[in-house]
């Protein structure tokens, strides 16, 4: 069992002041193994947070982003997956599943976590898993209207993953999880 | 040859054997005093005993180990004590007694053994107890060598100490009142304190550290009598306030010694009852300016004050009692007199002193803001004139002094309201003044503090200006430590986010209050400044969306972006184009979104400005690009004239990308510009073929210059990459996208990865296979979509 | 040998007794080689009575000229190879010449005698009362035989008792004012007073308060004046400061002192004084000696 912490489009300091605290308290050193971003943090005291809370930190660029050297995608395996990551403005139309899709085609990964329109989504396709973790800030998009912070934890296993999503709504944070299967490849 | 050196015998050592020596002495005449209480033999109890208390003649122990010889011999003296009470039960009067122990030639020995007789004579109360009880502390006065006469009086307090004509015990009466139980220990503990001040001037000055280090071992001596005051039955409140206090202060005050004083006062706070010190506050403060300027009394001021601050806190029945008496206004104006009283006081004691009474003001009476503020006025009062402090110890006071209430009210807004905060503010030196600014920010932070008005926002950024812009005394950008400054304005522009009201009006006021302020910051300043102000204006911008409130309403989303034009365009003169241009751009998508097609046509043209003139990195330009596209791809507002300019332009720099790659990824891009999904939008299929027709000549272009350059041809992800987007349009049903051109590009591909000439690439094999695989699958769907897909054959490749 | 004693020894005893030898108080007084004896005590214009008694010894035979006895007060000088001098001499004949060959008491008595002064055993001078039993012989020396007694006497306290009261120093260094509450003190009295510190420049040790004795003897310029230290009573430990008030409270029972004798027949005087004595951190002295009256209260 593998805990990977996908989270992005946090847009401090420009659009939001910090993480929620009511996230801040779950998210906690040592619980995590992996954390992925999509980009869009967008300064060093966020990076050196989430580092702190889990040494193996994946960051694609964002525009907003303040670390130039961060890569326009990245691929990693975990377990039994390939993973993606691209933060998604690269792709146009913006939040298009299908143009998304071929992002994922041509890294050839099972899952493509992306983000950008800060709206979370999660999409199984032939080719495999697209998730947007959101925004964990809420911030400000052009794209979305009345986005509540959110982000995701995937629970590596095997051959399954489980997605849960966790999204502050009214103060509260809710819970919510989506099984994927991997189909077996052949050999 | 030289003689041997002989050992050096330290101080300590020497000592030591000393006291060994007296120790054995005194061992020696106590075996020989038993022997004597054991024979009954009263004249030789008294010689040996006499003898035994010789020991404590000597001069030359220290303090410490002269406690040791004292306690040795207090032993012995209670064995004697008994011995005398059986001597009067075989017939010696207690009178007798008492002469006869006067008869010893010494005087200090002579003195310790008629505090033993005393001792049992008291208690046979054949005479009055104060008779007794002040013969003992006049004729002690014998011994005026300081060390020795502490300790004597010393015994004679541990002796007397249960024998004291208090009320209720059983010597009041015949044996006397309280007030002369009073009136000796008041008398023992004055000849006391003058003793022990007055080692202070014995011996060189050299050794003037050992002495006081020496005084401070027996400063329990002299406090003891305080204690014993306090424990007395009698000594109620109108005791204490007539006569202990007015006395005891009079030997503080008189004996002018620092280290006394510090101690006796310290002793008084600690020893009598809180509502003690509530009824004579007065009396206790009025010696407070009296006291030598060397001593502490900022400490002795700020205990004081905290056991008042915790009495109050210990009961609600207090604070009215507290109020009553004006423990505030005595408190206020005692600080006032002291620091008047001590002109050479530095000014780290007299802001510690009002951190003193500021910690008072803020435990017991939190909600009187006023209070608060007068404090700080007295210390602004007390500041005026020094301009910025530079002592070290006296800032990290003044700092205090701001924290504390911050602290207290976890509320900024609260804060603001003390008019005296941001004088005091003011003093601080640049470094601390911008320390003390990250304090108050980190404050709203973590309290979620809202800052509601723009009066509110003046007033806090009044406190902040060290941060927000530069200022007289500032240091030159060149000596700022980079890393700190964007710490800083990273903070500040975080702090934007708590600048929030939910009234329009009244948040358009604070948008255009910060800005003002934001503008004086300097160009350094404006990028991390101003882009949280930008989105706080766009987020006010989807409040008002919908609401058409007017051209004659005080905002309106035409007069935010008005607003947002204009910082914006503060911005691109920065320099700061890049983010200028995404700025542009989130406006443009939000004037749009308003229906404000002249604003969004603006907004574009600006981004598009941008582009042309200052941004030059090859990189930047692509990302610039995509932002430009893509915004462009979302905008619904622009008729057709408008639309086609922006679009015209886009896909011409599309094609003007420096790297081919990137060229051809920009251009299919643009496809989706004639490609709006949503009701209303463009829909011309021709353009988008010729996008991507575009794209593919570029790609070729890109594979034979690969060729010519490296020997190979590039790779043919690209290829790859576009034959995605045909698969795309072919699924949208745009007809000019045809399987045949599908299946053309899918064997070209095909055949390219077998070639020779073309280099392995993994990524490519994969994307290829994987978008066969899709086609495969959309094949296999059974749908409408698979029936088109019919047409097109997917060959594995061997 | 015994023929010799026979030849030469004494041929009788002679005791003498007080009549009231029983309930009559004793002095204890203490005899040059350091032991003390008790002695009985008179006091002035009390009668002597005893009697005489004369024991032969067994087989011997006293023949005399005549038995008297004398009640001498006598004042003797050390020096000068030692003179005596009887202020008093009172002589009770006894017996007529005749023979003693057994036991004879004689009773005797010398009525209200005198004896205005006190016994006194000092340095360079006694004075003492003695009874002297002397049998008188033609051809023999006299048999005589010595009774000794002490004198005593009491004086009622005097009326007029002022304190002693005074102001001293050095100047620039040492100023005091000491006080004795009496000027006059009988032997079981009590010198209460105080010293008081108007300036104190050196570094005092400690201070004490000393009983000495003068006595005098002989007159004009063959007085001979000897000096003792009969107390020394630390009254101060430490250094003072000014303003500072030590209280004095000093026992005179304690020590062996005797009444003022002055001008004792025109022979010798004993007087007393108070010496205090302050010592500074060099061991210097500073002292002022004062004269107190002495007397035997009852």
């Amino acid at each position: 069992m593998v805990l990977v912490l996908a989270l992005g489009d946090l847009h401090i300091p420009h659009r939001a002041p910090d993480l929620p605290a009511k996230f801040k308290s779950m998210l906690v050193p040592g619980k995590i193994q992996h954390i992925i971003s999509p980009g869009n943090l967008c300064i060093k005291e966020v990076h050196d947070y989430l580092k702190s809370l889990c040494p193996d930190l994946h960051v694609t660029r964002g525009e907003y982003d303040e670390d130039l050297r961060y890569p326009e995608s990245e691929q990693l395996k975990i377990g039994e997956f390939k993973l993606g990551i691209c933060h998604g403005h690269q792709v146009i139309p913006w939040g298009d599943l299908d143009s998304l899709a071929m992002l994922q085609r041509q890294l050839d990964v099972d899952i493509l976590i992306t983000g950008h329109t800060h709206q979370f989504k999660a999409y199984k396709h032939e080719g495999g898993v697209i998730i947007n973790p959101g925004s964990a800030t809420g911030a400000y998009s052009s794209i979305s209207y009345d986005i509540n912070p959110s982000f995701v934890l995937m629970d590596i296993d095997g051959l399954r993953v489980v997605v849960y999503v966790y999204e502050l709504i009214d103060g509260e944070v809710k819970v919510d999880k989506i099984d994927f299967k991997k189909p077996q490849t052949a050999a | 040859m030289q003689a041997p050196v002989q050992d050096a015998i330290t101080v300590a050592e020497e000592q030591e054997k000393w006291l060994a020596d007296a120790m054995a002495l005194v061992q020696h005449h106590a075996f020989f005093m038993h022997r004597a209480l054991d024979a009954n033999n009263l004249r030789d109890a008294l010689k040996f005993s006499a003898q035994m208390l010789s020991e404590l003649r000597t001069s030359k122990l220290s303090p410490q180990k002269y406690y040791e010889l004292y306690m040795r011999t207090f032993d012995e003296l209670r064995k004697l004590e008994i011995f005398f009470k059986d001597e009067t039960k075989r017939g010696r009067t207690n009178a007798d007694l008492y002469e006869l122990v006067q008869h010893a030639g010494n005087i200090l020995p002579r003195l310790y053994l008629l505090c033993t007789v005393a001792s049992v004579y008291i208690k046979s109360k054949e005479a009055p107890a104060k008779d007794i009880l002040k013969d003992l502390v006049e004729m002690s006065r014998g011994v005026q060598h300081p060390v020795r006469g502490l300790f004597l009086r010393s015994y004679l307090s541990q002796i007397s100490r249960d024998k004291l004509p208090d009320i209720g015990s059983e010597y009041e009466g015949e044996g006397g009142t309280v007030m002369d139980a009073v009136e000796f220990v008041l008398q023992n503990f004055t000849e006391m304190n003058k003793l022990w001040v007055r080692m202070q001037h014995q011996g060189p000055a050299r050794e003037k550290e050992r002495r006081e280090k020496e005084r401070r071992e027996l400063r329990d001596l002299v406090g003891k009598n305080l204690h014993v005051l306090s424990q007395l039955e009698g000594v109620d409140l109108d005791m204490y306030k007539d006569v202990v206090l007015p006395r005891v202060l009079e030997q503080v005050v008189n004996c002018k010694d620092e280290i006394a004083q510090y101690y006796l006062m310290d002793c008084i706070i600690q020893v009598f009852p809180d509502d003690y010190h509530l009824q004579t506050l007065e009396t206790l403060l009025g010696a407070c300016p009296q006291l030598q300027p060397t001593v502490d009394v900022k400490t002795v001021m700020s205990q004081l004050m905290e056991r008042l601050s915790n009495y109050a806190a210990s009961s609600s029945e207090v604070l009215p009692d507290l109020l009553h008496v004006e423990a505030f206004a005595k408190l206020s104006s005692a600080v006032v007199k002291v620091i008047e009283a001590q002109p050479d006081m530095p000014l780290v004691g007299a802001v510690s002193l009002h951190v003193a009474l500021l910690t008072f003001t803020l435990r017991v009476h939190v909600d009187r803001l006023d209070y608060v503020d007068q404090v700080l006025g007295a210390c602004v009062k007390k500041l005026e004139g020094k301009g910025k402090v530079k002592d070290s110890k006296a800032t990290k006071q003044i700092v205090a002094l701001l924290s504390a209430p911050l602290e207290k009210y976890n509320d900024v807004v609260t804060v603001l309201r003390l008019t005296n905060y941001s004088k005091v503010m003011e003093h601080l030196d640049y470094e601390t003044n911008k320390v003390m600014a990250v304090v108050i920010i980190q404050s709203i932070m973590k309290n979620n503090t809202s800052i509601s008005s723009s009066e509110k926002v003046d007033a806090l950024f009044e406190l902040l200006k060290e941060l927000i812009k530069d200022s007289e005394g500032a240091p030159s950008m060149d000596e700022i430590d980079e890393d700190d400054f964007m710490e800083e304005q990273n903070l500040v522009a975080r702090l934007v986010h708590m600048l929030v009201n939910k009234d329009h009006e009244e948040m358009f006021k604070i948008l255009t209050t910060a800005r003002k302020h934001f503008g004086q910051g300097g160009p350094k300043r404006l990028k991390f400044t101003l882009p949280p102000l930008i989105f706080a204006a766009l987020k006010l911008v989807r409040c008002l969306q919908g609401h058409d409130a007017g051209d004659e309403a005080l905002v309106s989303p035409k007069k935010i972006f008005q607003f947002l034009h204009q910082t914006v365009e503060a911005l691109s003169t920065v320099p700061a184009p890049e983010l200028a241009l995404r700025l542009y751009l989130q406006c443009a998508e939000a004037a749009s979104d308003c229906s404000l097609e002249p604003v969004a046509y603006e907004f574009f043209t600006q981004a598009f400005l941008l582009y042309e003139e200052e941004i030059a990195d090859s990189r930047a330009q692509v990302t610039a690009m995509q932002l430009i596209i893509g915004t462009l791809q979302r905008t619904y507002v622009f008729g057709v004239e408008n639309r086609d300019t922006l679009t015209h332009k886009a896909t011409g720099y599309s094609a003007k990308l420096l790297k081919k790659p990137d060229q051809c990824r920009a251009v299919y891009a643009c496809s989706h510009l004639f490609w709006l999904e949503e009701d209303g939008g463009t829909q011309d299929g021709e353009r988008v073929l010729l996008c991507l027709k575009r794209a593919l000549r570029i790609a070729n272009a890109a594979q034979q210059m690969s060729s010519v350059t490296r020997g190979s041809s590039g790779p043919l992800t690209l290829f790859v990459e576009i034959l995605n987007k045909y698969l795309y349009y072919f699924e949208k049903g745009i007809p000019q996208v045809t399987s045949n051109l599908i299946q053309g590009l899918l064997e070209l591909i095909g055949t390219e990865l077998q070639s020779e000439n073309t280099a392995q690439d993994r990524a490519v094999d994969a994307f290829f296979a994987s978008t066969r695989r899709y086609i495969q699958f959309q094949k296999q769907k059974g749908d409408d979509l698979a029936e088109r897909y019919s047409s097109i054959q997917v060959v594995s490749p061997p | 040998m015994n023929f010799l004693l026979g030849a030469f020894g004494p041929s009788c005893t002679i005791s003498v007794d007080f009549s009231d030898a029983d309930t009559r108080k004793q002095a204890n007084i203490k005899k040059e080689n350091g032991q003390s004896a008790l002695v009985p005590l008179f006091h002035g214009q009390e009668s002597v009575v005893g009697e005489v008694r004369i024991d032969p010894i067994p087989g011997k035979r006293v023949e005399h000229q005549g038995v008297k006895i004398e009640l001498l007060g006598q004042i003797e000088l050390y020096f000068d190879r030692g003179s005596f001098y009887d202020f008093t001499s009172l002589v009770r004949e006894l017996d007529v010449p005749g023979v003693i060959h057994e036991r004879k008491t004689y009773p005797f008595e010398f009525s209200t005698v005198e004896m205005q002064y006190e016994s006194y055993n000092g340095v360079n001078v006694r004075l003492r009362y003695v009874l002297k039993v002397t049998i008188t012989r033609n051809y023999a020396t006299n048999i005589v035989e010595y009774k000794d007694f002490w004198v005593r006497n009491y004086q009622p306290h005097p009326e007029i008792n002022n304190s002693i009261k005074m102001e001293v120093g050095i100047e620039d260094c040492l100023h005091i004012e000491f006080e004795y509450s009496k000027s006059k003190y009988h032997l079981k009295d009590v010198v209460i007073g105080k010293i008081y510190f108007l300036l104190v420049r050196i570094k005092i040790k400690h201070m004490e308060l000393e009983i000495r004795r003068r006595e005098s003897t002989g007159s004009g310029p063959n007085t001979y004046n000897e000096s003792e230290t009969l107390a020394k009573y630390e009254i101060m430990d430490g250094a003072p400061v000014r303003g500072e008030s030590i209280p004095i409270r000093l026992f005179l029972s304690p020590y062996d002192l005797t009444p003022t004798y002055r001008n004792i027949n025109n022979k010798f005087s004993v007087k007393y004084y108070l010496n205090l004595v302050l010592v500074d951190e060099e061991d210097r002295r500073y002292f002022k000696q004062q004269e107190i009256t002495l007397y035997r209260a009852e």
